[in-house]
């Protein structure tokens, strides 16, 4: 185990080289750099190579490179906004946890909606509740959540003159007024990425439904519900658990449009704003930032298994 | 007698409870001002050309001289000069030096380290001298070859040559707000909200990043009794159907940092919520077609000419526009008022090529310039404008389909749009908007000087430039207008650029906002001034 692990973090260094050249790359392939964005239209070439030469932008590709990678790896520092010119790092931190409770509420509500008519659907194959349960996992699957969530902010303040937007209080300021801002921002993100954790929950649990040592537990004359949910759930959700391990960036990467529409500030509404400002050290890092926690991440749910089935070994 | 004096009495009372019109109109003070808005990218006017980040400092800072506002205000187009740290100012003969006399006892807000320290002329060479070395919109100000601070209250600025332009780049919000040195030697810049200290009518008194900035009341400000607002929130929203759903709602007063909503979402919103006011304003703003006048087929006036011929303006304006935009939209903007000669006081052989529709005329100019089977021309944009912004160039592609111009429409990423097409970097024909000047030499000499970036279309004329320069030297408003009157009619049939029908912007606010009244240009505070909120 201790072994498996240190092979996994070893192998994680290339990972996350591959990831910070790619990013460094293509934002430079990206056309325009942030220069430009920064004096638009009033691009006068004296202000311009001037800014650009601020910036750092006219050395050579692998020097800025080298310098940005460099100053993490030994020094642990991200480097500065383009435009803020504040540390990334000091906004990464006082931004993250409101797109981690958004991350884990999204979660909560995804896994226990679609666990629920997963196991709905499988106990009772092919009755109405089946029936509605797979209606609803292909409305999930099919509803784009932005969508969703504009439809939710814009139509009740058309019909009622009311919207779920407000402005944001941290969980450790007021509780109940933080619940309140991030439940309907993540029901509507967590029922949309419900969809997929249903049809997993189903297909799955109708396997271990039908494998003999459940047909055992039927013949010893236990009750359904002690079957299904002592004796097969446990193994059904092993892939359920991979899934929502896979999904991780999407949870991550979906923040970005929740929080720019809900008002909430998070990382992914600042990794959102320097994209569209190129501001590269900020996409850089906070890419490279989070591409390490969906590698840890990973890490941990495949620790996880050997919890769920002893059978596992590393 | 007891029943005279009752009914007397009873009257008096009647006449000072019941509310008279005159009462209806008396500013009430309080309440707090909410503006659902995006994020600025920065709050240092002078690193910063972002209208986001002029119009959130603008309630925090101010000029040596302003635009009029509210009551102040003819239209929302009035850019006469108005005092704001100078109390007066003379001009010399010769309109080469402009010396300043600033107010006495103006103070900055009281933050560290400035701590109400009293505005002294030292702070306005500092605050001019720091944005002609570091700001974007410098060259506005090339002229200017020196500050001096005569005494305290005292300023004299000396420029090259006279240079009419010079006043309302001072009053423009984006350019040269007072600031205190002690704020960039502690904090380095004025980014940090700590750094915010003016001497405006609002200090910054939170800003919860992401989150919104506070502002509050600047009990010292200079002008008594005003502003009349506790303060202002800017709550930071950056999805636009999200602002327009606060402002149905209730949460904000304002949709936009100015208040502005589309046409399309203007009716909207005048359909489902006639509770609130939602007011047409006509806005300074060119929807345009640049050409590479320099390269063919474009250096041809006869195609040009075509290209002006086959836009129909007015099936534009019905369609798209409700009928309420301007059709006669350049070389000066319809708002621009004061400025505009109307093509209609044109000589109308030559205005006909500045808005008139010919399609037949347009067909046989082609010819003439030897197209007779047409040709093919690209034409670069950025998609990502505002609405109407996407069928404006649908509709040119279609207008220029018809008299044989097949039109190959090339929308840019907006990093690409910005530092190739934006700048005149692009072959054959572009199309955009163009940014909101105050001033009309922006829309002249800027888009029509040689060697320029602003100027897209690559003119290089020696008559017009000759125009253009003489219009920045004339000091005489009447004699510059004169020269402008020149420039647009020589302009109206060289169709330079072609111009397409400009919208009307609405702004949108609660009844009980007053006072709120609109002022084109990338202030927010000065509006704020005189707003109060009647409930």
């Amino acid at each position: 185990m201790k072994q498996y692990v240190l092979r996994r973090v070893a192998l994680a260094v290339p990972t996350l080289f591959l990831v910070s050249i790619i990013v460094f790359l293509l934002l430079r392939l990206m056309p325009g750099d942030v220069a430009t964005r920064m004096v638009e239209g009033h691009a006068y070439a004296p202000t311009l190579a001037a800014l650009r030469h601020d910036l750092g932008l006219d050395r050579p590709m692998h020097a800025q490179y080298a310098e940005w990678i460099g100053n993490i790896v030994l020094r642990g520092d991200f480097g500065r906004s383009y435009w803020t010119r504040q540390p990334i790092l000091d906004e990464f931190v006082r931004r993250f946890p409101v797109t981690l409770e958004l991350a884990l509420l999204t979660i909560l509500v995804s896994v226990v909606i679609g666990v629920l008519v997963g196991i709905v659907s499988a106990a009772r194959q092919d009755s109405l509740s089946d029936y509605v349960g797979r209606v609803l996992s292909i409305f999930a699957l099919s509803v784009p959540y932005f969508g969703l969530a504009v439809v939710v902010v814009v139509l009740p303040a058309i019909w009622f003159r009311w919207t779920p937007v407000w402005t944001y209080v941290p969980f450790t300021v007021s509780p109940a007024e933080n619940l309140k801002i991030m439940l309907i921002p993540a029901l509507v993100f967590g029922v949309t990425r419900a969809g997929p954790i249903m049809r997993i929950m189903r297909s799955s649990l109708l396997d271990v439904l039908r494998q003999d040592y459940i047909r055992t537990a039927w013949s010893k004359g236990l009750s359904e519900r002690r079957i299904v949910l002592r004796h097969a759930l446990k193994n059904a959700l092993i892939p359920v658990i991979s899934l929502v391990g896979l999904q991780m960036p999407l949870y991550i990467g979906g923040s970005v449009i929740i929080e720019a529409i809900f008002r909430l500030p998070g990382v992914g509404l600042f990794f959102f704003e320097a994209l569209g400002k190129l501001d590269y050290p900020v996409v850089q890092s906070v890419n490279l930032i989070i591409a390490a926690m969906v590698v840890c991440l990973n890490l941990l749910i495949d620790l996880s298994y050997a919890f769920l089935d002893p059978r596992i070994r590393y | 007698m007891r029943r005279p004096a009752l009914l007397l009495a009873v009257l008096l009372l009647l006449v000072s409870v019941v509310p008279t019109p005159a009462d209806a109109q008396q500013p009430k003070r309080g309440g707090v001002f909410r503006i659902a808005e995006r994020e600025a990218p920065s709050l240092d006017p002078h690193l910063s050309i972002s209208f986001l980040t002029h119009s959130y400092v603008s309630l925090s800072y101010s000029q040596l001289v302003r635009f009029p506002n509210g009551p102040e205000q003819r239209s929302p187009t009035d850019f006469s000069i108005v005092p704001d740290l100078a109390e007066k100012w003379t001009i010399s003969k010769d309109g080469r030096v402009y010396t300043f006399q600033l107010r006495r006892g103006v103070r900055f807000h009281n933050k560290p380290p400035v701590n109400a320290r009293e505005m002294t002329a030292d702070d306005v060479k500092y605050s001019l001298e720091r944005f002609m070395a570091k700001s974007a919109f410098r060259t506005r100000f090339e002229p200017v070859t020196g500050i001096e601070v005569v005494d305290r209250y005292t300023v004299r600025v000396t420029l090259k040559e006279p240079y009419a332009p010079f006043l309302n780049h001072l009053a423009n919000p984006s350019f040269c707000a007072i600031l205190p040195r002690e704020a960039e030697d502690r904090f380095k810049d004025f980014n940090a909200p700590e750094a915010v200290i003016g001497t405006g009518p609002f200090v910054l008194k939170s800003y919860d990043k992401g989150v919104r900035v506070v502002f509050e009341r600047n009990p010292d400000y200079f002008m008594k009794g005003l502003p009349y607002l506790d303060g202002a929130v800017i709550e930071i929203t950056p999805d636009a159907a999200a602002r327009v759903a606060v402002l149905r709602a209730g949460k904000a007063e304002l949709p936009h940092i100015w208040g502005w909503l589309s046409p399309e979402e203007a009716k909207a919103v005048q359909k489902t919520n006639p509770e609130l006011s939602v007011t047409p304003y006509l806005i300074i703003g060119l929807p345009y077609i640049s050409f590479r006048v320099d390269q063919p087929p474009f250096n041809d006036v006869r195609v040009r000419r075509a290209v002006s011929l086959a836009i129909d303006r007015k099936a534009w304006n019905d369609a798209l526009l409700f009928g309420e935009g301007c059709v006669d939209a350049g070389p000066v903007p319809c708002a621009l008022k004061e400025w505009k000669l109307d093509a209609a006081k044109m000589d109308a052989a030559k205005a006909k090529y500045l808005v008139g529709y010919d399609p037949v005329e347009a067909k046989r100019l082609l010819a003439e310039a030897g197209y007779a089977k047409g040709l093919t021309v690209p034409m670069f944009h950025w998609p990502g404008y505002v609405v109407p912004w996407r069928s404006y160039y649908e509709l040119a592609a279609d207008n220029l389909g018809k008299i044989g111009i097949t039109v190959e429409l090339k929308p840019e990423e907006y990093g690409k749009y910005s530092s190739t097409t934006m700048v005149g970097k692009y072959d054959k024909m572009a199309m955009g908007p163009s940014t909101p000047f105050t001033e009309v030499d922006d829309f002249l000499f800027g888009r029509f000087a040689p060697e320029l970036p602003t100027n897209l279309s690559h003119v290089a004329d020696a008559e017009l430039t000759r125009m253009l320069i003489a219009q920045r030297r004339e000091m005489d408003p009447k004699k510059r207008k004169q020269i402008i009157d020149d420039i647009q009619r020589y302009l109206a049939d060289k169709a330079y650029y072609v111009y397409a029908p400009q919208w009307p912007q609405y702004v949108a606010h609660p009844q009980y906002v007053k006072g709120f009244l609109h002022h084109d240009g990338y202030g927010l505070g000065m509006r704020l001034l005189f707003t109060w909120l009647d409930k």
